[in-house]
């Protein structure tokens, strides 16, 4: 009984948790589900009842059951398999952006080393320049573009393009903490400053914190989305084609990579770029759910 | 007010600096064969590009693309046709999302309005690509079933900015209509508000009193609206076809054509600009300076 009064007291955060349970179902055992290709097998081309040899994409159907791309692996399959890499992104990329914002929210709020200018700077230069655009400019750089470790830039790239957003956001937490008393207190005493942070200024944030955090998972992942569509691989190698000739070539199996050649996809097979920004907008909305879940619930 | 345009230029020049020094950073790869290896390496420095950058400038302008075209004169065409979208969707959703704060705010307590802040709260959390795939998928079905047929993709015929520009405009009008509602909720309780009712004032009058106070806060929003518009135009126009200067401009990107980038993110950045300078006219000519005591 006193579940069920849980549940109808607080239905977003049940209904957050709920979808969020599948999610994390789906990534870590979707693989061993039947009717899911674990090897992501790819069909040259199948035989038609006229004995017509038909080449991908197939539409989705019975065998597929929600198509098949360009090579003819199986898309529910893509998707399953590409869950775990795209959310493990999802999160180092929102967990990464909390650790750089906050420490720099701290220096912001105590105006040391000049980090309220720069902050303000890069908030100023972000309300002018799309974001998407800063993205790919310093993601082409040859020293991202060919290097091994280009997820890890990449995470971080689109990390620190918002840090200045989250960083303001919390300077004005600080600041608003740091007019009442204790807080005083504690500085007439002497604390330190890192101990200020930890122990005075923190404790009264981290439900805020938590729901930005939360927050923040589905915005990261519209930007990936974002990225996907304008064809900015998220791991890749580099291979010769033809004498003297390189080129790129994708080697993830996160969603946004599975939207890439959404520009001829979305005239033939739309069901390509579909799918995936489905899966997509499922994770929005399960973090976005659960943001206000959280909310309700700290009230 | 003077003071204050010259504040926003200076600071718009920074930014274009700003985007050129980045802009400008050594790109173009060549690969280099050492002993078996393949590796590729920047042809130039970065201050061999920054001078080959101002010299290329100083002759050429912003000179002429793959194909002979000056860029100028391409670049006139495609801003035109964003500027069919971009406009007309940064004044509707400015527009229709106040009149949709407005009335979520009358009927917030009816079920209407619950109904439509539940709506709003789905929509608002749709990505816009995903929303523009969907529109388009489902339209293609229905054309199987029946529906007369018309063209999706291009940037041909009459209608092709609507399907664009209603993906484009619909999270930033959600975001203004949620943001006029909590504005008009934080009216509430007003003195100024029990006198207008107190005198007999019809609910309408009572609504127009209370938006020309949430004006100040609202107006904050347009920068944000544009830049919205403006970055997801990027992605829309590349899913729709519709070939106008966000397309090209990322295509310039990716292929290291440094002045044609320039030519084409300046116009974003003078529409970015123009809206920072109407939101501060309309600021100092619209929002009232004083309005009760009690802010």
């Amino acid at each position: 009984m006193k579940i069920i009064t849980f549940i109808r007291r607080h239905f977003l955060f049940c209904l957050g948790m709920f979808m969020f349970l599948i999610l994390l179902f789906f990534t870590f055992f979707g693989e061993y589900l039947p009717g899911i290709d674990r090897d992501l097998k790819e069909i040259e081309y199948i035989w038609t009842d006229k004995k017509i040899p038909l080449a991908p994409p197939y539409e989705p159907s019975d065998d597929f059951l929600l198509g098949t791309d360009r090579d003819g692996r199986d898309l529910l399959s893509l998707i399953v398999i590409g869950a775990k890499e795209s959310l493990m992104i999802i999160i180092a990329i929102t967990f990464i952006r909390y650790l750089i914002a906050i420490p720099l929210a701290f220096l912001a709020h105590k105006k040391s080393f000049g980090i309220h200018h720069i902050v303000s700077w890069m908030n100023g230069f972000l309300s002018y320049i799309p974001s998407i655009i800063l993205v790919v400019l310093l993601v082409t750089l040859p020293p991202i573009l060919i290097s091994e470790t280009r997820l890890l830039y990449l995470i971080i790239v689109l990390a620190s393009l918002e840090v200045g957003r989250v960083a303001e956001m919390f300077r004005l937490e600080f600041a608003q903490i740091s007019s009442k008393e204790f807080v005083t207190g504690g500085n007439s005493i002497g604390v330190s400053s890192f101990r200020l942070l930890k122990k005075y200024l923190l404790p009264f944030l981290y439900g805020k914190l938590l729901i930005s955090l939360v927050g923040d998972v589905g915005k990261v992942t519209f930007l990936l989305g974002q990225i996907g569509f304008l064809g900015i691989f998220i791991t890749q190698v580099f291979v010769q084609v033809d004498a003297g000739q390189f080129a790129f070539f994708n080697t993830s199996l996160a969603w946004p990579m599975l939207l890439l050649n959404s520009y001829n996809d979305i005239r033939s097979a739309i069901w390509i770029p579909f799918f995936p920004a489905l899966a997509m907008t499922y994770v929005i909305f399960t973090f976005n759910i659960l943001a206000q879940g959280i909310q309700k619930l700290a009230k | 007010m003077g003071w204050d345009f010259l504040k926003s230029s200076f600071v718009f020049v920074i930014i274009v600096i700003g985007f050129i020094i980045l802009l400008l950073a050594p790109r173009i790869m060549t690969v280099h064969n050492l002993g078996g290896y393949y590796t590729p390496k920047t042809e130039m420095t970065y201050k061999e590009n920054i001078q080959a950058f101002i010299h290329d400038f100083q002759t050429e302008g912003f000179g002429e693309n793959r194909y002979g075209t000056a860029v100028l004169e391409e670049l006139q065409a495609f801003i035109k046709r964003d500027l069919i979208i971009v406009i007309p969707a940064f004044v509707l959703s400015i527009i229709l999302g106040t009149f949709l704060g407005v009335v979520q705010f009358q009927f917030r307590e009816g079920p209407f309005g619950k109904i439509q802040a539940f709506f709003s709260w789905i929509f608002s959390s749709i990505p816009d690509f995903f929303f523009y795939i969907a529109v388009q998928y489902a339209l293609i079905k229905l054309f199987y079933v029946g529906l007369p047929q018309f063209n999706l993709y291009g940037n041909d015929q009459w209608y092709s900015f609507i399907l664009p520009m209603i993906a484009v405009m619909l999270y930033p009008m959600l975001h203004i209509s949620k943001f006029t509602f909590t504005s008009l909720e934080n009216e509430v309780g007003q003195d100024y508000l029990r006198t207008a009712h107190a005198k007999g004032l019809r609910t309408i009058s009572v609504l127009k009193h209370m938006l020309w106070n949430c004006l100040g806060s609202l107006l904050n929003q347009t920068q944000f609206v544009m830049l919205y518009i403006l970055t997801s135009l990027l992605i829309i126009e590349k899913l729709s076809s519709y070939f106008g200067a966000g397309y090209h401009l990322y295509g310039s990107i990716i292929n290291n054509e440094d002045q044609r980038t320039l030519a084409f993110i300046l116009p974003y950045l003078l529409l970015m600009f123009m809206t920072v300078i109407f939101t501060k006219v309309c600021r100092h000519w619209l929002v009232p300076r004083k309005s009760g005591d009690s802010r």
